[in-house]
């Protein structure tokens, strides 16, 4: 099985887990160059979905589209897997808008399988994982299961929840990483020896209906769009015809069986320990917290085409069984369902990410890195992401170059490195556009101009990709000015304004003026210029016009964004000693605690003042010239 | 390393004969040409003597000014000080206007650890440096603290508080737009946000107002002829300013003093007794009197305690404008026939006071009662607190309403949700400024606590 070997080691990377975040990890470090293993229980657990069979929706659509930008792959799986596609928030302004799809969750999986499969320089290895080797504070290797060392130069978890899992369902608790799989405690055990923290976080998932059993006629039909965008900037285009989802609502009779259940509850009967998510209640939660609430709205999305099951997005709960039973069918539509499996709550371990560097390695042990619900996340595309950038900085490492780390302004995959190391993660953390301050710089049509030179660089994306990106801004570019010098006669105008329903005008207008008009399209005003049509495809059409609606907002954000950057570029020496007197008791702790590696991430811990980073920049400062003078 | 240009006062806070304002930074010398038009050539190390002006080009104050080249400065970047007189309200307004041309207010040690960065400090100095940092900051704070306790502080978190709420509705609509959750109206926000402005903009002007204050109180002293105005003038000054005399009408002209309550200058008038008169010297002097009342932040006006009251004192009294007025009972010595109570009843007024001019008995009440008024009526609702809305606190109001300012236009355009956002979290952030609040770090516990969010 073994393929050749490097010096002293069998691989250069080895990933633990062949989820979401150890599928990226793998792929992208072979891709890199380096021999890599993944090593999952078992081949059927790659990129599962064990709760709802989608990917991506707001924020999460964007972390897709970087993660397709930087060269990973979760963006041209679900293109190719997807049944249904929707840009969420079309509503709003483009900013925000983020594509979600209804995965095949079996597709998906035999996809990424593939992708895997098929890939130089990796392995596939079958087997539990039952330690790390580590040698010199180092990590050296894994033992697995039956006995065998296998030595790698770095290693990369990404365990999602199987570590010491405790699955909940009403008055049973029993071990499980999740439905039908036993956990992983010895990994999570060594781990904590090796003087990792190690605390417990809470999940849970609803329960899965038999399709013919639900009578669809009376819910409400969601369907996809009827142009479906695709993740990928790879995809031309979503060719595979598109499913429906329903949706149905909860009503009292269903909030009183819950609220008369509540002693047969994990959560209200207190044996979950862990934290859950607030922003992803179970229905017990969401009937006690908003007791005035009639009805609560469920969806009920397909697992696949080829499967019947029914996932009831909204109902997530730990109750006993036969109360799941008799809440699903006081449900309209529901009232004979039949249920496949059953609702449950997990609880299990991460390890608090303020113990890793924003490369994702460990700070205790060198050559082990973090990715995924082991830093306390949630969703599958918060691991991927991670899964990638912890794969990227292992390989710069073993080629000893600058590590990888995306700044808040840049993506969205930023912002969620910067908030794991600098923030107390106490409930599973999930990406949201408010997480991200720079929020309309970091749009879902604009993530190959952020961050396609970076997979170009790794070798992860052709250099045609960039180059394109190139050509196509320089367009837009052209269009833009000539947007902003030729003017509109007034008669045209007032055609345009008057189909928009805008106010008239009696001077001729800047183009670029008119399509400022929140109801003018560029559509509208394309016909009307004098100068002629402006030549640009559809990509381009759509980025000169965000470009144009949103001028000022953008620059304003650049603006601020580059005060943040001055900051974040200040960099703290790894072994900085944070014992300064001047600095006050409670920042002192909490820099001790998370060890920032910039001042700017310094001046994002809670605790931390100003003035403490002026102190902190006067000592830095002083590292820095005592290095120099020690150099010179 | 440091892109922003930083102003700060230099010497202590408080009146003082000099004052010494630092800026420093790549934008100093065209901050410095751009406050002292006169200032020529930016020589280096030359003092020169030049007239400040703000933006309506309005002379600020005469000053000493020099520049200093970087990296030849203390900073080690372009610097300029400048000696100007020192009370706090030049002060304040040469600060207000360095910052309207781009610089922003020092923090804490901040001249002395740009100095260090930029190698202008010995390496061995980085404690003390660092020492030098934390004392100014833990100053600054109790400064900060003495100032931000009670009102203002209450008063700045309320309203981030209510912008924080604003946003939320805003944000759910994005963030959540799948969950069955009502779009926030346009409308509601906007007229919310009308009313914020309102309270940002009293917050912002309150340092105008405060400015006032301490620019000096004007009290005049204002009543009938004889009833002892000029005596309580003296009395009140400590000093024998004022003729006094048994002859009525002995005062003619208008005489004006300073006098210190509480921390605060007040400007005193005597003015000539209120009397029918043929004597055009005496009715000229009756009429200034009158219009310094007019113009005077409190009138104190005062009746002989021990006789009738005038039938026409009232229509006195209502010409003034009763709100401002406290009434002096005098001649308390002689045995007081009038009710101060019923006689404030009877007139209207805010006050009524009981005294003796003669003996000095009730005086110090007195001055209680005029800093009271004096302190708290000019501008109504000024409270020792705001008036300690400073400068740069007033930049942070005014940046909060400018962001409000436009939300409220966004609003009314019916704008994109991520849009109006942006300007809500401007200022709500322009108030944490003040506060020193992460105030949208607590927007996701707000929006999980407030609504029923879980697909």
């Amino acid at each position: 099985m073994f393929i050749k070997k490097n010096g002293n080691h069998d691989y250069e990377v080895a990933v633990i887990g062949g989820g979401h975040a150890g599928c990226e990890a793998a792929l992208v470090s072979s891709r890199m160059g380096y021999r890599t293993v993944l090593v999952t229980i078992g081949l059927h657990d790659i990129a599962r979905m064990p709760c709802n069979p989608a990917i991506g929706g707001l924020a999460k659509g964007q972390l897709v589209r970087e993660i397709d930008a930087l060269g990973g792959e979760m963006g041209i799986c679900i293109d190719e897997t997807g049944i249904q596609f929707r840009m969420l928030n079309r509503a709003k302004g483009p900013a925000v808008w983020s594509p979600r799809a209804q995965a095949d969750k079996s597709g998906y999986h035999r996809r990424m399988l593939e992708a895997l499969r098929t890939g130089d320089r990796l392995d596939l290895l079958e087997g539990e994982v039952t330690g790390l080797v580590v040698e010199r504070g180092c990590v050296a290797g894994i033992n697995t299961a039956g006995g065998n060392r296998i030595t790698a130069c770095k290693v990369i978890l990404a365990l999602g929840t199987f570590p010491n899992g405790l699955m909940h369902i009403g008055e049973e608790s029993f071990p499980g990483g999740r439905e039908g799989e036993p956990p992983s405690g010895l990994l999570s055990d060594q781990i904590a020896e090796l003087g990792i923290e190690r605390k417990r976080l809470k999940t849970g998932t609803p329960a899965r209906l038999g399709r013919g059993s639900i009578d669809f006629s009376r819910c409400v039909e969601q369907r996809g769009d009827e142009e479906p965008s695709p993740f990928s900037f790879r995809t031309e285009r979503i060719e595979q015809d598109q499913v429906s989802c329903y949706i149905t609502y909860t009503n009292e009779g269903t909030h009183e069986i819950i609220r008369s259940s509540l002693d047969r509850s994990p959560l209200y009967a207190g044996r979950i320990k862990g934290i859950g998510p607030r922003y992803c209640p179970s229905i017990e939660d969401k009937v006690v917290r908003f007791p005035d609430r009639g009805r609560h709205q469920l969806f009920l999305e397909p697992e696949g085409l080829e499967t019947d099951e029914i996932y009831i997005n909204g109902l997530s709960t730990s109750l006993p069984r036969d109360v799941q039973e008799r809440m699903i069918r006081s449900v309209k539509s529901l009232e004979s369902a039949r249920i496949i499996r059953h609702g449950y709550a997990i609880e299990y371990d991460f390890f608090p990410p303020h113990q890793i560097y924003p490369t994702y390695e460990s700070r205790a042990i060198g050559g082990l890195y973090f990715a995924g619900q082991v830093n306390g996340t949630s969703g599958y595309e918060e691991a991927a992401a991670q899964g990638l950038m912890a794969g990227i900085n292992a390989c710069l490492a073993i080629k000893g170059e600058r590590p990888f780390v995306l700044g808040r302004h840049e993506a969205y995959i930023g912002v969620l490195t910067d908030d794991l190391i600098t923030k107390d993660i106490d409930e599973p953390y999930r990406m949201f556009t408010s997480r991200a301050e720079h929020r309309l710089l970091l749009r879902q049509d604009n993530a190959d101009e952020r961050l396609m030179k970076y997979g170009v660089r790794f070798g992860l994306q052709p250099k045609r990709a960039w180059e394109e990106v190139v050509e196509r801004r320089k367009k837009v570019s052209r269009a833009h000015r000539r947007l902003a010098k030729e003017r509109v006669p007034a008669a045209a105008s007032n055609k345009i304004l008057g189909s928009c329903g805008e106010k008239k005008t009696e001077a001729p207008q800047q183009a670029a003026k008119l399509l400022q008009r929140p109801r003018v399209n560029i559509d509208a005003l394309e016909g009307a210029l004098p100068g002629g049509g402006l030549g640009l495809g559809r990509r381009e059409r759509e980025s000169l016009e965000i470009r144009v609606k949103y001028e000022g907002y953008i620059r304003r954000q650049r603006n601020l964004a580059d005060r943040v950057v001055r900051l974040d570029r200040m960099r703290i020496p790894r072994d900085f000693d944070f014992d300064i007197s001047s600095l006050s008791s409670e920042a002192r702790e909490k820099l001790k605690l998370h060890r920032p590696v910039t001042l700017g991430q310094a001046s994002r811990i809670s605790g931390v003042r100003t003035s403490d980073i002026s102190v902190l920049m006067v000592f830095v400062e002083r590292e820095k010239r005592k290095g120099e003078s020690l150099r010179g | 390393m440091d892109a922003d240009t930083i102003v700060a006062l230099s010497t202590p806070p408080g009146e003082s004969g000099i004052a010494v304002i630092r800026i420093s930074g790549a934008r100093a010398l065209s901050i410095l040409n751009s406050l002292a038009p006169g200032f020529s050539d930016n020589v280096p190390r030359h003092i020169q003597k030049t007239v400040l002006v703000d933006r309506a080009n309005e002379a600020i104050d005469d000053c000493m000014c020099v520049c200093m080249k970087g990296p030849d400065s203390y900073t080690g970047e372009d610097m300029v000080e400048l000696s100007c007189h020192g009370s706090m309200q030049v002060v304040s307004d040469i600060i207000d206007e360095a910052v309207f041309l781009g610089a922003r207010g020092a923090g804490a040690g901040e001249f002395t650890r740009r100095a260090f960065v930029n190698g202008k400090i010995d390496l061995s100095q980085a404690e003390a440096v660092a020492d030098l940092i934390s004392a100014e900051t833990k100053l600054q704070r109790q400064v900060a603290l003495e100032h931000l306790e009670g009102g203002l502080s209450r008063k700045v978190m309320a309203v981030e508080d209510r912008l924080l709420e604003q946003l939320a509705l805003v944000e759910v609509s994005i963030d959540f737009a799948e969950e069955e959750i009502e779009a926030y109206a346009p409308e509601s926000v906007r007229a919310e946000a009308v009313r914020i402005a309102e309270e940002v903009k009293e917050l912002a002007e309150s340092e105008r107002a405060g400015r006032k204050l301490r620019a000096g109180i004007k009290v005049t002293i204002l009543g009938p002829r004889n009833v002892g105005k000029s005596m309580l003038y003296n009395g009140l000054l400590g000093e024998e300013r004022a003729i006094v005399s048994a002859h009525p009408g002995t005062t003619r002209d208008l005489l004006r003093e300073r006098i210190h309550i509480g921390g605060f200058t007040f400007f005193l008038e005597d003015t000539a007794g209120i009397a029918e008169t043929g004597c055009e010297i005496e009715a000229k002097g009756i009429s200034l009197g009158r219009r310094s009342a007019e113009m005077a932040d409190l009138v104190l006006f005062v009746l002989d305690g021990s006789g009738e009251l005038p039938g026409d004192a009232a229509a006195e009294i209502e010409r003034i404008g009763p709100g401002r007025t406290l009434c002096v009972l005098n001649k308390s010595d002689l045995g007081l026939k009038l009710n101060p109570e019923s006689v404030a009843g009877e007139l209207g007024v805010s006050g009524s006071v009981s005294i003796s001019a003669l003996t000095g008995e009730g005086l110090d009440g007195l001055k209680e009662r005029i800093y009271e008024k004096g302190v708290s009526r000019e501008t109504a609702a000024i409270s020792r607190e705001r008036i300690a809305v400073n400068a740069r606190q007033a930049v942070a109001f005014r940046d909060a309403l400018g962001a409000l300012e436009r939300l409220q236009k966004l609003l009314g355009e019916n704008a994109p949700a991520e849009i109006v956002s942006m300007e809500i979290r401007a200022a709500a952030d322009a108030c944490g400024s003040v506060t020193g609040r992460n105030v949208t770090g607590g927007l996701l516990d707000l929006i999980f606590g407030r609504f029923c969010i879980g697909k």
